[in-house]
């Protein structure tokens, strides 16, 4: 009878709490910028293809839901000929954001990818790409890369003497 | 065995090595870089430092590296102590200053050297801050891509170039912090071995150009123990696959070289390591092809040519059996064309189907006669087929007539290393240790004597002590001479020049003073006579009294992956190309028939008549291959057969070494092993007996099996290489890493769904990643990894100590063939030019290159941009009386063909020969010509069409 009660009084006591339940989707709750969701494919502040097709991420992976394939372009940068992520595997570790050495792959705050269809799941690098920088605005993987691009010679990156003259005495 | 204590623990170890070799053996993790297991210690990189303490009293220690410590019985060392550990880690920080942050658009990323130390010695923070040194890059040719940024300068790349390989062009230039290792000048690497500097280089300033082009990383790469099919050596090989992931058929994207103690070691030659390619090509073969109905017009095709259609495969079989039950019936005749380049079971296969009087061996007369001879000289007691390391123990070789170096590279680099053997003893006698590698190097003396006899091999020339250029006849007849000076008696020969005689003197001396003498020649030139010599040679040796040896090593190289294998098949004198076409020219005109060619371009084999003969001559033509080939063209029902990469089976080297090679990966549309074809048209054909073993067969151990039953002499297949039963603990070996990326990914694009991996019935092996990944407890794993050991440096993790046997069963097993002495041979002198008509006609000899005379590797798209144009060869004495200058057009008549070709002057070709490219593309249909006589003239005025 005593537990009864109480159990009664208990209940009764909530109602005069607050609600914790969101109204969603009419009401959308804060997710903070690093929250780990819809991964996309960034761009550096020149505008191109962040992604060197190292298959880090993909290797990383733990459900291995990453696939693509190196492909070295005239301009002799490295980029992905495509780059598929099978999100109806994903399980938003962001364990790829972690291994992506030239910040390309990144994870975010958009968790709302729902489909009728699991192939529609299926993104391609037309669908992940975004056209900005993503969380980190300035870096630029050529620019500390000893690898020579169109634009970015031998010994131009960050950091770099010029390149050595063989035939000098290079006392 | 001298004991040593490492860290506290004893161990007990052959003293032989050095001390970093000694660790690597017992499995202790040292860092290392310059050091490699063939090419000894230089200790340039001090990378491998420990501690050595003088007795137990002694607390400090000092540093030395092991790489140049010889170990002493009862020494103490410390890998562990931290003094030795800072030293490493300092050193690695300094190599890491100038390093470009490339790893990710690295090739070598993943499977890098200076990776796996940098981790290792636990550098993990870059304190530099100063600039990076920079290179330029310099184009090294299709196979090698060059990123001198990386380098950090441990001299391997050269002195494997320079030192082990004899290449000349890669050097290190420059001098202090700014070392630089390339070229004099931009252009292709000219050594044969060129792509072997891709994992001699601990990290990635040479890659694999070819590689690049399908990269993916090495832990994406599903392989498979594989036998290289480019020559007859029989390397051993890692070929790697993945599946593209945008619906097209799986690629293979490279192949590596999969250590085997006694024939390739750590070492594969271009033609091997760049020739995977042809499987990728645009020609490859997917589905089945069947003639049309209607013919081609004369001016876009040959005569016999035909257009074919894409037919689905079940129809195919369904014609192919009622084409065998009418053989069955004895309504129609069915005849088997076998193929040197094809496994054992496959060739057995068809051998079944047809039965053995309906098989022939598709060779020409010649060759198969040579097989046939090589094989029978094979056989005597006196003589012994040397292994690699063997041949590398040569203290005198003489080479009769091969030019090793393009039709068995690998022999090549083996004799290379064999003309320092009287360096080596000469350390020995100082009491140098071999593997101080500079040292001994430093060392004078004469080099070992090799003596090179024939039409020449130009890249070993510089090793050898005498060279004696000369038609293949004066090859025998030398051959016959050095016979009599060793038999003591003097030659019967009077008609070789003095010189000769004296260089013959000479050749008996030395080979008789040598503790193991090695013979080598080969098929190259197509004469019998050189073989007979070479064996004549090596038999006299082995009699010799002055050894207290019984056998003599000669290694005679065959000229495809399986020829000795297909020799086996087929008694001496039967079943040669010609017999076939008399056969069919004289048919018994009612009974049709039918031809079931095996992986075989006929018109490479045999003069175009008497192909066509044959082709027509047969009512329907079945081919099974891998590449459309001008054989293809004329064939009414193409069948595509997997290569060998796709495929699993059996081959016999040189040596006669029987070696099982299993499918790296699934060949892609309807292709699949020339035996399946065959077994499923036998089993959709209600007359073939169902009890014959080709009926019923399902895997291709059953094949192995019954050949082994069949052929005594290689009995040996029935226990070679694990069958489909083996397993360990339970599990069948994987083929793929288990870091193995995209598996829920790569088929996503077409279906969503993952449907399970495919299931491999015939192999102890799956693929996919679930199974045993652990290389050292069998030889059927081909991915090279171990735990901190991401390189193909891991090697030593597999080994029975560095230079050791794989641990695990081995899959090769020398044939045994029933021992029967030679008879003594007496070369029939005079086969004389009869048919010479001296002013136009020359004899045209065959040269072997190493791109280009290979059918398949040819066909490889890096290989195939580096081949040669259709050129011969003319001495300069018979090009000036010709007045021929180099570059001029020059026009081949032999019997109605023609060939036009460039004139190359050579000073070393003997006079009234012409140097012809053998198989060279353009040239293939004159290969079967070759040696003989042929009309050459210049063309005049090529201006006008």
């Amino acid at each position: 009878m005593l537990s009864l009660l109480r159990s009664m009084w208990l209940v009764f006591r909530h109602l005069f709490t607050r609600t914790a339940t969101v109204q969603y989707p009419d009401q959308k709750p804060y997710l903070a910028p690093r929250y780990r969701g819809r991964i996309v494919l960034t761009r550096d502040p020149d505008g191109e293809e962040r992604c060197v097709a190292c298959n880090l991420c993909a290797v990383a992976c733990p459900p291995d839901c990453i696939s693509l394939q190196k492909t070295e372009d005239e301009d002799g940068r490295w980029r992905p000929a495509f780059f598929r992520i099978n999100f109806s595997r994903c399980i938003m570790c962001g364990l790829c954001e972690d291994a992506c050495p030239t910040y390309a792959i990144q994870l975010t705050p958009d968790f709302e990818m729902c489909e009728y269809d699991r192939q529609s799941m299926v993104y391609e690098k037309e669908d992940l790409l975004i056209s900005g920088p993503g969380k980190y605005h300035e870096y630029s993987f050529y620019n500390v890369a000893g690898k020579a691009i169109d634009g970015k010679g031998k010994g131009e990156a960050e950091n770099e003497a010029g390149p050595v003259d063989v035939k000098s005495l290079n006392l | 065995m001298p004991t040593i204590t490492i860290d506290g623990e004893d161990y007990e170890v052959d003293g032989e090595q050095n001390l970093l070799a000694t660790c690597l053996s017992l499995g202790i993790n040292l860092p290392y870089f310059c050091w490699h297991p063939a090419m000894g210690s230089v200790g340039a990189c001090r990378q491998c430092a420990v501690i050595e303490y003088k007795d137990t009293e002694d607390q400090h220690g000092k540093l030395v590296m092991g790489c140049m410590t010889p170990v002493k019985d009862g020494g103490l060392y410390s890998v562990i102590a931290d003094a030795a550990r800072e030293f490493r880690g300092g050193i690695i920080e300094d190599l890491m200053t100038n390093h470009p942050h490339d790893c990710p658009v690295c090739e070598e990323g993943g499977e890098c050297h200076l990776q796996d130390m940098t981790e290792m010695t636990g550098h993990v923070q870059r304190r530099y801050r100063g600039s990076k040194r920079t290179h330029r890059n310099q184009y090294l040719g299709p196979f090698i891509n060059h990123e001198m940024n990386r380098c950090i300068a441990c001299y391997r790349c050269t002195r494997f170039y320079r030192d082990y390989a004899g290449g000349s062009d890669l050097e290190s230039l420059g001098r202090n912090n700014q070392i630089y290792f390339g070229r004099q000048k931009d252009g292709m690497l000219e050594n044969g071995f060129s792509g072997n500097l891709v994992e001699v280089c601990p990290t990635g300033v040479f890659t694999d150009k070819t590689f690049s082009q399908h990269y993916v990383r090495k832990w994406d790469l599903q392989t498979a123990p594989s036998i290289c099919e480019h020559c007859a050596v029989g390397c051993n090989t890692a070929p790697g696959a993945r599946e593209p992931g945008n619906g097209g058929r799986a690629i293979l994207r490279r192949v590596t070289n999969l250590y085997h103690r006694d024939i390739n070691g750590y070492f594969l030659c271009d033609r091997g390591r760049f020739g995977y390619d042809y499987v990728n090509s645009d020609h490859r073969l997917e589905n089945v092809l069947a003639a049309r109905g209607d013919r081609l017009i004369e001016s876009t095709a040959r005569s016999g040519e035909k257009i074919h259609r894409i037919l689905p495969p079940a129809d195919a079989v369904g014609r192919f059996a009622q084409t065998l039950a009418a053989a069955q019936l004895g309504r129609r005749r069915l005849i088997g064309i076998a193929s040197p380049r094809s496994s054992l079971e496959n060739n057995f296969a068809l051998r079944q189907l047809v039965g053995g009087a309906n098989f022939f061996c598709g060779l020409a007369r010649r060759d198969l006669e040579l097989l046939h001879l090589v094989d029978r000289v094979q056989r005597d007691p006196r003589i012994h087929s040397p292994t690699t390391p063997e041949i590398e123990s040569a203290d005198a070789v003489l080479i009769l007539g091969e030019d090793i170096d393009n039709t068995a590279p690998r022999i090549a680099l083996a004799v290379r290393q064999a003309a320092r053997n009287r360096q080596k003893q000469r350390a020995r006698d100082l009491k140098i240790p071999l593997w101080q590698d500079a040292s001994v190097r430093q060392l004078d003396g004469n080099p070992s004597p090799v003596l090179l006899i024939g039409t020449g091999t130009p890249a070993l020339e510089e090793i050898a002590s005498e060279i004696l250029h000369c038609t293949a006849d004066q090859t025998a007849s030398f051959a016959t001479a050095v016979v009599g000076f060793l038999r003591r008696d003097e030659p019967e020969q009077t008609e070789l020049p003095e010189s000769l005689r004296e260089l013959a003197r000479r050749a008996a001396e030395r080979l008789s003073a040598a503790q193991r003498p090695l013979i080598v020649s080969g098929c190259g030139n197509r004469s019998v006579d050189i073989v007979n010599g070479a064996a004549a040679v090596a038999c006299a040796l082995a009699e010799c009294e002055q050894g207290d040896r019984e056998q003599c090593d000669l290694y005679l190289a065959c000229p495809e992956v399986n020829s000795l294998g297909i020799a086996q098949l087929f008694p001496p004198g039967g079943g040669q190309l010609e017999q076939l076409a008399g056969q069919l020219r004289a048919g018994d005109g009612d009974t049709p028939t039918t031809l079931v060619i095996l992986e075989n371009d006929l018109y490479r084999r045999c003069d175009r008549r008497t192909v066509d003969t044959l082709l027509a001559g047969a009512d329907e033509v079945i081919l099974l291959d891998t590449l459309l080939n001008t054989t293809a063209r004329h064939a009414d029902l193409v069948f595509p057969a997997a290569a060998t990469a796709e495929s699993e089976g059996s081959y016999i080297n040189s040596s006669g070494i029987a070696q099982r090679f299993y499918a790296v990966y699934e060949g892609a549309g309807f292709i699949q092993e020339s035996w399946r074809w065959l077994a499923n048209a036998a089993a959709a054909c209600e007359e073939y007996p169902g009890n014959d073993v080709l009926a019923g067969c399902q895997h291709v151990h059953e094949l192995s099996a019954a050949l082994a039953g069949k052929f005594p002499a290689l009995g040996v297949l029935a226990g070679l290489g694990p069958d489909e039963h083996y397993r360990i603990d339970g599990l069948k070996v994987a083929r793929q890493s288990h870091r193995y990326s995209g598996r829920t990914a790569i088929r996503a694009r077409d279906h969503v769904a993952e449907l399970p991996p495919h299931r491999d019935p015939d192999a102890p092996m799956v693929f996919s990643m679930e199974g045993i990944q652990n290389a050292a407890r069998t030889t059927l794993q081909a991915n090279i990894w171990s735990p901190g050991w991401n390189s193909n440096q891991s090697i030593q993790k597999f080994l029975q100590g560095v230079g050791g046997r794989r641990k695990g069963a081995q899959g090769s097993r020398r044939i045994e063939r029933a021992a029967q002495p030679l008879e003594d041979w007496h070369p029939q002198n005079t086969k004389a030019a009869a048919t010479f008509s001296a002013a136009t006609d020359l004899v045209l000899v065959p040269l072997h290159r190493m791109f280009g005379s290979d059918e398949l590797s040819a066909r490889a798209a890096a290989i195939a941009s580096v081949i040669d144009e259709p050129y011969a060869v003319i001495s300069a004495g018979d090009a000036e009386q010709r007045q021929i200058q180099h570059g001029d057009l020059l026009q081949i008549r032999i019997d109605s063909e023609h060939y036009a070709v460039e004139a190359r002057i050579s000073a070393t070709l003997p006079r009234g020969t012409v140097g012809v490219p053998a198989g060279l593309p353009g040239l293939e249909s004159l290969d079967c010509h070759l040696p003989g006589p042929a009309a050459v003239e210049r063309i005049h005025g090529g201006e006008s069409p």
